[in-house]
């Protein structure tokens, strides 16, 4: 093993470690830099496919691929648990009683649904959040024959901010394609004083809520549920009846940074904005929906994030210049209607727009799972 | 702070991005008691007009809006 040989150690097999290590295989030679992911997942599931799946528009087996069979070669991927990571001895160890030591760490461990935090949500709510979730929705979808819906989230942040005015859309066209839209209520209730947390696009999708007859409930902030007269409570004092509740499942980010001394009990870890190094180390980073950073928590975020940071070790290792800074950059398409979808471009000093429908954003969109596995995921785009 | 009311808790959410700073106010609201007093300071211009409606909303009292310099101080007092 060459003495100058660099050991990057990614903890997480998610999109965001997936990506970062492909990523960084392409960018660097194996001479130079060893790639170790460390992570427990059997499968890669494409999560934005979770607001098709249980309407029947999209065949769920499209939408998974085993986790180990992503990795580009070159990439060391070890299926095991980090169980502790040692800032100050530069090493990480896992269930299995491994040490491994970096010069490099990136965290790319995600958040987690945490449904304890809601009691009854576990008896009362579905999700689509998850391909557990979406399958089990699928499920009660089969079943409904009109009645009121309540659509929402349990809390602030959550994974892919857009996807539940995405989902009321796909349930909408659902619902007109069933015969049962008119029998139907459709409540979407939102914590903020907007239906977005971005103005301009909260404005632009409350029209397209109007238009579609969909009834918005602002500034509920989701206190109790009662599962004896199914009724979901907020802080602000709103009481909504519902026969079928869907709810984005409350989040955190892991107890492992928690445990680790990184993050709060919200399990967020604060990162520098524009280089996602954690604390005074420039050595460690952390990458997707583990930050705390003011932006979404999306594939896309970390799609981004992942070019920069690769970049980065890259030209450190070669001894190659570099000068550039993550800008808080992300991408986000959803789909609207039936051939229709939006765009968002996001960074830090530019809020995103929403003016326009079009066909091809619903292309873009409805095609994203194929440009996933076949490019995104591979670190060739 | 005005100068009459002693806060129960302070939030200093200063560089955090709307929504952050109204959800840590919420967060603060959801675990004090009636009658405590929660002040928040954010760099978020958003949060100047977001919170108060919040407060409002939620049948809580505004003590006021205050510029000070660099940031925004929102002070609450939770009344239910």
């Amino acid at each position: 093993m060459p003495t100058n040989l660099k050991t990057v150690v990614i903890i997480g097999d998610g999109a965001a470690g997936t990506i970062m290590a492909n990523k960084l295989r392409f960018h660097s030679d194996p001479s130079e830099i060893r790639i170790v992911v460390i992570g427990n997942s059997s499968r890669h599931y494409f999560k934005p496919d979770g607001v098709h799946i249980p309407f029947g528009f999209r065949d769920y087996r499209n939408s998974v691929k085993p986790s180990a069979a992503l990795f580009n070669y070159g990439v060391e991927y070890l299926r095991d648990t980090v169980s502790g990571i040692n800032l100050d001895d530069g090493s990480v160890t896992t269930v299995s009683g491994k040490t491994i030591e970096y010069d490099y760490l990136v965290i790319a461990t995600g958040d987690r649904f945490t449904t304890g935090d809601l009691p009854g949500y576990d008896q009362e709510a579905f999700h689509f959040y998850s391909l557990e979730g979406a399958l089990k929705l699928k499920d009660r979808l089969k079943d409904f024959k009109g009645g009121r819906i309540v659509i929402g989230q349990a809390s602030i942040p959550i994974q892919c901010p857009p996807a539940p005015y995405e989902f009321t859309f796909q349930l909408d066209q659902f619902l007109r394609l069933k015969g049962i839209r008119e029998r139907t209520e459709i409540h979407y209730v939102y914590p903020l004083n907007r239906v977005f947390t971005i103005q301009n696009v909260a404005a632009y999708i409350e029209g397209l809520f109007e238009e579609k007859g969909i009834i918005v409930h602002k500034m509920f902030n989701v206190d109790t549920i009662d599962s004896g007269s199914k009724r979901i409570n907020s802080i602000e004092g709103e009481s909504l009846p519902y026969d079928l509740l869907i709810l984005v499942p409350p989040h955190r980010g892991q107890e492992l940074l928690t445990k680790a001394g990184m993050a709060d009990e919200s399990g967020y870890v604060d990162v520098d904005r524009s280089h996602l190094n954690y604390g005074s180390y420039d050595n460690v980073f952390v990458v997707g929906d583990a930050t705390n950073l003011p932006i979404s928590k999306a594939g896309a975020t970390a799609h981004f994030e992942s070019e920069y940071l690769a970049n980065r070790i890259s030209s450190e290792v070669n001894g190659n210049a570099f000068f550039e800074s993550y800008n808080g950059e992300v991408a986000c398409t959803t789909i609207t209607g039936p051939n229709e979808g939006i765009t968002l471009f996001f960074s830090y000093t530019k809020p995103p727009r929403a003016n326009f429908q079009s066909k091809s954003d619903y292309f873009l969109k409805w095609t994203s799972s194929d440009t996933y596995f076949s490019a995104m995921i591979r670190g060739i785009m | 702070m005005g100068d009459e009311v002693k806060p129960t808790k302070v939030i200093d959410a200063r560089g955090s991005f709307c929504p952050g700073p109204l959800m840590e106010m919420i967060k603060a609201y959801k675990q004090g008691k009636i009658g405590d007093v929660i002040s928040i300071y954010s760099t978020d211009s958003g949060t100047k007009k977001d919170a108060p409606e919040w407060i409002k909303k939620s049948g809580n009292e505004l003590i006021g809006v205050y510029d000070r310099q660099g940031y925004y101080e929102i002070v609450m007092k939770k009344i239910r």
